[in-house]
C-alpha cells in the first residue's frame, strides 16, 4: 500500500528560529545571537537541525497520521546549515515496500536546490 | 529525568515549526525527541556552539499529552576529529503511566543523536558512559 507523502515547503525566518528556541529550550547562541553566530564559520545565525527536521516529521505525519507516531524511524544527516530566510522543501520518495513496512528516502532542501537533511523515514503500512 | 509536556509547551512547539497537523492529544514524536535531547545537553553540558550532525529517532508507542514521562539516556561514544569532539548521545522516553490507546506500553522513544563541539570547549562530562 504505497502513500503519497506530499512535500511540505515552508520559510525558515529569524522569527521562526527564534520562536523555536524557546520552544525547545535551546538558545544555543548560533541560532540566536547574530553577533556571536557571525565570528563562527557560518558566518550568521543557522536553525536548529531539529526545527528543520520537523517538516520531515510533519510530512510523514501528514501522509501516515497515528501509524507514524506510533511505528515511524528516521534516520537522517544534517548535511549543510539552513539560514534565516532560506526556504526549505521536506520531500519523500518510496524506495521500499516489504513485509508491510514502507520505506522513503527524505530530504529537506533549500530554495537553491542544497540538500540541507537527507536520509530514510520508515512506517508500518500493514499488520 | 521525569517529566511531561503539557498541552502549552506543545502548542507552543507546533506553532514555531510551523506544523497545522492535528495530533489529537497525541505529542508529535520529534516534539519528545527534540525536548529530550535538550534536556540532555543540558545535563551533558555541552559547548556553545555545538552542531547537531546526525539524528536517529524509532516512535514505538504514541505519547499522551500530559504523561509522566521519563528519560534515560548516556554518551555511548565520543571521539575526537580535526579538532571537534563527536558525542553520540543515546536515549530513550518511557511513559509511566502504562498503556496507550493502542494499548502498548513500555518504551515510547529510542533516539540517537550525534553531536559535535569545539575539542577545545568540550567538557569533562562528555565521555563514554557519562548518564543523564
Amino acid at each position: 500500500m504505497s502513500v503519497e507523502v506530499r512535500p511540505v515547503v515552508r520559510e525558515i525566518t529569524q522569527e521562526r528560529i527564534n520562536a523555536y528556541a524557546d520552544a525547545s529550550g535551546d538558545h544555543n547562541p548560533i541560532h540566536v545571537d547574530p553577533a556571536f553566530a557571525r565570528a563562527t564559520p557560518f558566518g550568521g545565525p543557522i536553525a536548529h537541525g531539529m526545527l528543520v527536521l520537523a517538516l520531515i516529521g510533519e510530512m510523514m505525519r501528514g501522509g501516515f497520521g497515528d501509524a507514524w507516531s506510533r511505528s515511524g524511524k528516521l534516520k537522517v544527516r544534517f548535511k549543510a546549515p539552513t539560514r534565516p530566510g532560506d526556504t526549505v522543501t521536506a520531500s519523500a520518495a518510496l524506495a521500499k515496500e516489504a513485509g508491510g513496512v514502507a520505506e522513503y528516502a527524505v530530504q529537506c532542501a533549500t530554495q537553491s536546490g542544497e540538500v540541507v537533511i537527507d536520509g530514510r523515514a520508515s512506517v508500518t503500512v500493514a499488520g | 529525568m521525569t517529566f511531561s509536556l503539557d498541552e502549552g509547551r506543545i502548542a507552543a512547539y507546533l506553532v514555531a515549526i510551523g506544523d497545522t497537523n492535528d495530533y489529537a492529544g497525541t505529542v508529535p514524536p520529534l516534539a519528545a525527541a527534540a525536548l529530550g535531547l535538550e534536556a540532555l545537553q543540558g545535563e551533558i553540558a555541552l559547548p556553545e556552539g555545538s552542531l547537531h550532525t546526525g539524528q536517529e529517532v524509532e516512535h514505538v508507542r504514541t505519547l499522551l499529552v500530559g504523561e509522566p514521562l521519563t528519560m534515560t539516556g548516556r554518551v555511548a561514544q565520543r571521539s575526537e576529529r580535526q579538532g571537534y569532539v563527536i558525542c553520540v548521545i543515546e536515549f530513550e522516553i518511557v511513559a509511566d503511566s502504562g498503556l496507550d490507546r493502542a494499548g502498548a506500553a513500555g518504551v515510547a522513544i529510542r533516539a540517537r543523536s550525534t553531536i559535535m563541539a569545539p575539542a577545545g570547549a568540550a567538557p569533562a562530562g562528555a565521555a563514554p558512559g557519562g548518564g543523564a
